[in-house]
């Protein structure tokens, strides 16, 4: 039987040179099969959180387990292995400029050692389904719109059906249609697949209509963590004024 | 970009070019004027220019101190294998020296000068350019020239005429320390051989270049970044341009000064 | 929904480019961050410099990328370098032809000193200065913009290191490049000397046309600065690259650090070289 925690943060801390702490000693878990929504208001360290999950950023402290393993103090070579079983989306989509959009959804792929070339077009037609842009293969990124690259990234982000998938902000940008309706396709992969899945967003209201679990960061700490019900009916006078939008609260 | 020249032949492609090139020296030309008018009465902002005296020259003493440290060793090793060939140690000071003083030094120094202050005075520049708040500088009815640009570039002409009196210094003792270490010629030796030929023409020809080359960097450095299109990626291609201009201006201004000084 | 990244207007003190605020502190204090943040860029230059190597022998390279690289090197510098070497090897044969009068009145040996000084030193040493600058820009700008704009943290994701897809292949083509590039303009420096020589000092081209002074140490150094130069740009200015930080500004300090520093790393290279060539060839 495999862990059931898949992702747990312990007392994790960040803090950049010259700068004030961005974490201040996270604790937190995300177990299998779950979608969990990590909010916060801006410059919470939400990104940097995700960061620090897949290696990309080192702690100053505390300790990281992926699937039970402590990834804290792997070298990059090791941590290769690891992020080979998780997809990202960035903030910024990192679409590699100088690759058309098939050959950025390809590339995980390839990295991973799919050479089948009518299968790697295959997956990315459709991937490119999924986010509503079919026969958009040979696009340059530049050319697109911000909503477009973003679902380009998203597309590239599930590419490996991976077990675990980190989004940042997978609907910033789009309109209320397109991003409902991608915040249900990537919920129902992730139920299908059994994949656990953080999401970072500021769409609350339409994030929370698919989360599992939810998780507020504010200041660099993990001020709430647990169902989205409870979420909604929390009494943490933030907390209530995040999750429904109020102007006048004590953020 | 490329798929259009590739069609276009060569000689519209040159044509291009050469048009271009005028266009930026006539540009460059236009600001030296502007600036010019504002100098007579100075009207130039002086807490700005202590400023960037300070950040442009004090900033760039480690960089220059050791680009000049190493040339003076290297000069000497050129010059070695002549002293070698004709024997006579009491050439070293001159060898060294003369090369040193007159074209080694201020271009070395005036290329590293442009690298630090000159590109990145292009880059801010740049960046003020494309979000506007040169603009925003003269809706608020201040005079950019006055307040922004003349004094980068008294900054620049000032302290690279100081940097290379520095550097000098650094050179010479530089050579002496390589003269003693690799040809086993002590110092009073070298510096004996150095005041007998080196004349004070020799150190001021290299110091007027460098004035004319702090010129060059600061009117090249601030065109480039004034004239900034296309957002951010616009500014490093500005940053890029200026560098190269600059260098391609001292060369062009070196032989030209070496020509007429004597 | 994004939130814009930087206000329109920043504050008055971002008038100030340079990202380090003056805050009153002393002296030691200011030496030791110094010395700590040197240690830790020079660890941080070797560990790119190892990976370069170590994946250079070791890495898989998709065909054509190397060579899109070294048109890319070729085509930015070639006319820049035409004009720079031409002027250098202009004035050079004008000032040292100007000295040798007074000290020697024929100057029968002026091409052939000319020569085994561009060999040994001034072709691979002034051409590198200029793709330093060229060459070095562009690598940092590059990769720098891929930073910023988390690309790497993508390729890493990716299990790609960055070293191995972004600077090895600029590596393997400056090596090559840059002393195909050095001989290039070394050439140019050479005949527009000769022309100057003939021009000014009626020193003719049978006489200038001269290589007797060329020995096997002469291009012994001048081949070993031509790869030393051509591994240590792309090196230094991948490094820069890599650690740019922030956005644009971030790469605009990142172009210009790899200015200075490959420049700084051809002058100390040079040094290093031309001493152990003296003590290895002696005339
Ligand atoms: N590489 C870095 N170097 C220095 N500081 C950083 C770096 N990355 C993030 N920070 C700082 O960390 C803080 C948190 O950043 P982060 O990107 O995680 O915010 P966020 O919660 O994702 O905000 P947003 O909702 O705006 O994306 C910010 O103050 C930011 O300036
Ligand atoms: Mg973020």
């Amino acid at each position: 039987m495999p862990p059931r925690r898949v992702i747990e943060l312990r007392g994790i801390t960040k803090r950049f040179v010259d700068g004030p702490p961005v974490l201040r000693g996270v604790d937190l878990t995300v177990p299998r099969g779950c979608l969990y929504g990590l909010v916060g208001p801006g410059a919470a360290g939400k990104s940097v959180l995700l960061k620090l999950v897949v290696g990309l950023l080192r702690p100053d402290a505390g300790a990281l387990l992926i699937e039970g393993e402590d990834i804290t103090g792997l070298d990059e070579l090791r941590l290769h292995r690891v992020r080979a079983r998780i997809g990202m989306l960035f903030q910024n989509n990192a679409l590699f400029d100088h690759m058309t959009v098939g050959e950025n959804i390809a590339f995980p792929l390839r990295r991973a050692g799919v050479t089948d070339a009518a299968a790697l077009a295959e997956r990315v037609a459709d991937r490119l389904r999924m986010v509503s842009l079919p026969g958009f293969e040979d696009r340059m990124p530049a050319g697109l719109s911000g909503g477009q690259k973003k679902r380009i990234g998203v597309a590239r982000a599930t590419a490996l059906k991976a077990d675990i998938v980190l989004y940042d902000e997978p609907a910033a940008g789009l309109d209320p249609v397109t991003s409902q309706k991608i915040f249900d396709t990537l919920r129902a992969e992730q139920r299908e697949a059994g994949a656990t899945v953080v999401m970072v967003s500021s769409d609350i209201e339409r994030l929370l209509t698919i989360t599992d679990r939810v998780g507020m960061l504010h200041r660099g700490r993990l001020i709430f963590d647990g169902t989205t019900a409870e979420a909604l009916a929390s009494r943490d006078p933030r907390v209530d004024q995040f999750v429904h939008g109020k102007t006048d609260g004590p953020l | 970009m490329s798929q259009a020249s590739e069609r276009e032949g060569l000689s519209a492609e040159t044509g291009r070019a050469i048009l271009d090139l005028a266009a930026e020296v006539g540009g460059v030309a236009m600001l030296a004027g502007r600036l010019l008018r504002r100098l007579a009465p100075p009207r130039l902002d002086g807490p700005e220019l202590a400023r960037n005296l300070h950040r442009m020259g004090v900033k760039s003493l480690p960089i220059v101190g050791v680009t000049a440290l190493f040339t003076g060793g290297i000069m000497v090793i050129q010059a070695g294998v002549l002293i070698r060939r004709f024997g006579a140690e009491g050439l070293l000071g001159w060898g060294a020296g003369f090369a040193t003083l007159r074209e080694v030094g201020p271009i070395l120094i005036a290329l590293m000068f442009s690298g630090r202050v000159g590109a990145n005075n292009t880059a801010e520049l740049g960046t003020m350019t494309v979000t506007e708040q040169i603009a925003a500088l003269e809706t608020l009815a201040i005079d950019p020239l006055s307040y922004l640009i003349l004094p980068r570039c008294i900054a620049m002409v000032v302290m690279l005429f100081m940097l290379t009196v520095y550097g000098d210094v650094l050179a010479l003792a530089g050579s002496a320390l390589m003269g003693q270490a690799l040809l086993g010629v002590s110092v009073a030796t070298f510096f004996n051989g150095f005041l007998e030929t080196i004349r004070v023409w020799d150190l001021a020809t290299g110091l007027i270049k460098s004035v004319l080359y702090g010129v060059i960097i600061a009117l090249s450095s601030c065109h480039f970044g004034l004239t900034v299109t296309g957002g951010a990626p616009g500014v490093g291609r500005a940053v890029n341009t200026s560098v190269v201009a600059s260098a391609t201006g001292i060369f062009v201004t070196d032989y030209f000064s070496t020509y007429l000084l004597g | 929904m994004a939130p814009p990244v930087a206000p329109a207007t920043p504050p008055d003190d971002a008038l100030d480019g340079d990202a380090e605020r003056p805050r009153p502190r002393g002296l030691a204090a200011d030496t030791g961050q110094l010395l700590i943040e040197g240690v830790r860029a020079f660890r941080g230059l070797f560990d790119v410099a190892l990976r370069t190597v170590y994946w250079s022998l070791k890495g898989r390279r998709e065909k054509g990328v190397v060579l899109e690289q070294a048109f890319e090197i070729g085509n930015k510098s070639v006319f820049f370098l035409t004009v720079t070497q031409g002027f250098i090897g202009m004035i050079l044969v004008f000032q040292s032809g100007l000295q040798a009068r007074r000290v020697v009145p024929d100057l029968t040996m002026l091409g052939a000193t000319f020569l085994e000084l561009l060999v040994r030193d001034l072709a691979a040493t002034l051409a590198s200065m200029m793709l330093a600058t060229r060459v070095g820009a562009g690598i940092a700008a590059e990769i720098g913009s891929m930073v910023v704009t988390e690309q790497v943290d993508a390729l890493r994701m990716c299990g790609v290191d960055p070293v191995d897809w972004l600077v090895v292949p600029r590596f393997l083509a400056s090596v090559v490049m840059t002393g195909v590039l050095i001989f290039y303009a070394g050439a140019i420096a050479y005949f527009a000397g000769g022309a100057t020589a003939w021009a000014v000092f009626d020193v003719q081209p049978q006489t200038y046309l001269n290589a007797r002074l060329l020995d096997i140490g002469d291009v012994s150094i001048g081949l070993a600065k031509c790869v030393a130069y051509g591994a240590a740009i792309p090196i230094v200015s991948g490094w820069c690259g890599l650690s740019a930080r922030g956005g644009s500004e971030g790469v605009g300090i990142a172009t210009t650090q790899a200015v200075v520093f490959s420049s700084l790393a051809v002058i100390i290279l040079n040094l290093v070289i031309s001493g152990v060539g003296f003590v290895l060839f002696p005339v």
